[in-house]
């Protein structure tokens, strides 16, 4: 495979973990605009844990996700009540706040002549553990693609069990899910911080495949294209924000089609496919046809 | 204590700004019940067609404004009828990203027609600040007050003196009893579009005339801003509007002063923020996209 192909694949899988974070919130019922916040979180808590604190990958990510989901619960706790347009607003301000503390971070110890740490805007750079262990690219690439099929093969459990379908109650309906006796601020806490941690991942496996990160990378525009990705692909399935990201990044970037026009073409269609499919490519119905013939 | 008058000034000038592009946002949302992302958007898009035209044909500022104003308007008309108009009943998520799609490709079409990341645009007063006594007013901070005071009295005179405010209003208090009772529903959301963009359009121009630049950045900058001075305001009610963007320009204009940049959005993040989680009485609490 070329080295551009590589790229484009491992953007996909990256950029999937955020979309993913952002539909699961979507299938619970709630707008979040605040994903990418968490996203940044993971990216920025691995870079330091690896070359900071000299810790490896694998426990930098895990610290990263425990790190992601705390701040994520953390913003989650006090707008638990919040429903639509607020819960949105709420969670754009939270990732906002976040954005702006990043630029205002700066924590850089020596090592060796170089200065290594957040700094501020000038964003973090060096974050070279895969360059120092030697993995390549596409060995890279295979360890973000599994990663994520394990994270799609644990939301395909889940959602033929019961807490699948009492986070689609929740997100149906919270009045009707309460008093089917569910626990629903209990279950959001737990699908927001789940969320979190997903969101968190993405940005640990993100932070060291750029080895460069900054705070203008975890703006609002991330955000929203991540709730776009699952509205696109559809809502009916995990698979749906997995296609949406393949069909902006995959087919209109590394196509390199329409040229200069990509969002202008990609923008209307977004908008006339919703007119007609509201919930996605991939929604309720259309999961429930592709069932009926496998 | 002249600083503080200063900041106070010139929080209330920022104010003014904030404050007509809340009232654009809270008419579309008093009658939608959607937040329209592509708001901002469609006025960067506005405010590009002036700068198009006044780069080609060295344009005056009132025709610029007519401009600015028009482009705003089809700009807006074109999101109504493609991301509202057909998720009028749920889907409410759906029209949101469908205005996200379509803020893309406005930004898209004004980094293709002038593709430079800024360009200048004719200054609405060449000459110094007013000065008051010690406190200094720039003449183009005088004319968004008025322009937010004449725009605020005139949108009371639509509302509460006319056919088409009366309409408007039933929509906003109930669109499926607005509908039974004979109004198109449609078309009043599709007027209302156009008008909450044309104000958006001039405020758009006093905007980038009084910066003397225009840069695609607009765009999200208006969104943020009136969303956030919608909410300060409560969400919904057009006095709200008022008082919520006149609120986030004296916070900003304060907060600027005594903490520098950053930490002024941050105040004004985390003043939402604290207001959603425990929402006072005056904000709106009826659910809403």
């Amino acid at each position: 495979m070329d080295e551009y192909a590589i790229g484009v694949l491992t953007n996909i899988g990256l950029f999937s973990f955020v979309a993913l974070s952002a539909w699961l919130l979507l299938v619970a019922g709630e707008l979040s605009f605040g994903q990418q916040a968490f996203f940044g979180v993971g990216a920025y808590a691995a870079g330091i844990c690896t070359t900071m604190l000299g810790w490896p990958l694998p426990l930098a990510a895990l610290a990263a996700m425990a790190l992601g989901a705390a701040a994520a619960a953390l913003v989650g706790l006090p707008t638990l009540r919040l429903r639509g347009l607020y819960f949105a607003m709420a969670t754009l301000a939270a990732a906002e706040m976040l954005r702006i503390l990043f630029e205002l971070f700066h924590w850089q110890i020596a090592l060796g002549d170089d200065r290594i740490g957040p700094d501020g805007t000038q964003g973090f750079r060096g974050i070279r553990w895969m360059f120092e262990r030697g993995i390549e690219p596409l060995d890279f690439l295979a360890i973000v693609w599994i990663l994520l099929v394990g994270v799609v093969v644990i939301f395909l459990r889940i959602e033929n069990s019961r807490l699948g379908a009492t986070v689609r109650a929740l997100g149906h309906d919270p009045e009707l899910a309460r008093s089917a006796g569910i626990d629903v601020d209990r279950l959001k806490l737990g699908v927001v911080a789940a969320g979190g941690a997903l969101a968190a991942l993405g940005g640990a496996l993100f932070a060291h495949h750029n080895t460069y990160i900054e705070p203008r990378n975890f703006d609002i525009m991330l955000g929203v294209h991540s709730l776009a990705y699952g509205l696109i692909g559809g809502l009916g399935t995990v698979f749906g924000p997995l296609l949406g990201v393949a069909l902006d990044i995959g087919v209109l970037e590394a196509t390199r089609s329409l040229q200069g026009y990509r969002m202008i073409v990609f923008g209307g269609l977004v908008a006339v496919l919703l007119v007609f499919r509201p919930r996605g490519l991939l929604d309720e119905r259309a999961v429930h046809w592709i069932k009926s013939r496998l | 204590m002249i600083d503080f008058l200063q900041n106070t000034l010139d929080g209330l000038a920022l104010g003014a700004s904030y404050a007509l592009l809340a009232l654009g946002f809270t008419l579309i949302f008093g009658v939608l019940r959607r937040a329209n992302l592509a708001y901002g958007p469609a006025i960067m898009f506005g405010c590009y067609c002036a700068t198009w035209a006044y780069l080609k044909t060295g344009l005056g500022l009132l025709a610029l404004a007519l401009i600015a104003m028009v482009g705003s308007m089809l700009a807006g008309v074109y999101v109504e009828r493609l991301c509202f108009a057909p998720h009028r009943k749920g889907a409410a998520a759906a029209a949101m990203v469908a205005s996200f799609a379509l803020w893309m490709q406005f930004e898209e079409l004004a980094t293709l027609a002038l593709p430079r990341h800024l360009y200048a645009f004719p200054a609405l007063y060449e000459g110094g600040p007013l000065s008051l006594g010690r406190l200094g007013l720039r003449i183009e901070s005088l004319v968004m007050l008025v322009a937010a005071i004449l725009v605020g009295t005139a949108l009371w005179g639509i509302l509460y003196r006319s056919r088409f405010g009366t309409a408007v209003r039933a929509v906003i208090d109930s669109p499926a009893a607005a509908e039974l009772s004979g109004i198109n529903v449609s078309a009043v959301s599709l007027r209302v579009f156009a008008l909450a963009s044309a104000i958006g359009g001039l405020t758009g121009f006093l905007i980038v005339s009084g910066n003397e630049q225009v840069t695609p950045m607009l765009g999200m900058w208006s969104t943020l801003k009136g969303m956030l001075a919608m909410m300060l305001g409560g969400l919904g009610s057009l006095p709200g509007a008022i008082a919520g963007g006149v609120a986030l320009g004296l916070i900003e204009a304060h907060s600027q002063w005594y903490l520098g940049p950053q930490l002024r959005d941050f105040i004004a993040y985390l003043l939402l923020f604290i207001l959603l989680a425990f929402r006072p009485p005056w904000m709106n609490t009826r659910s809403a996209y």
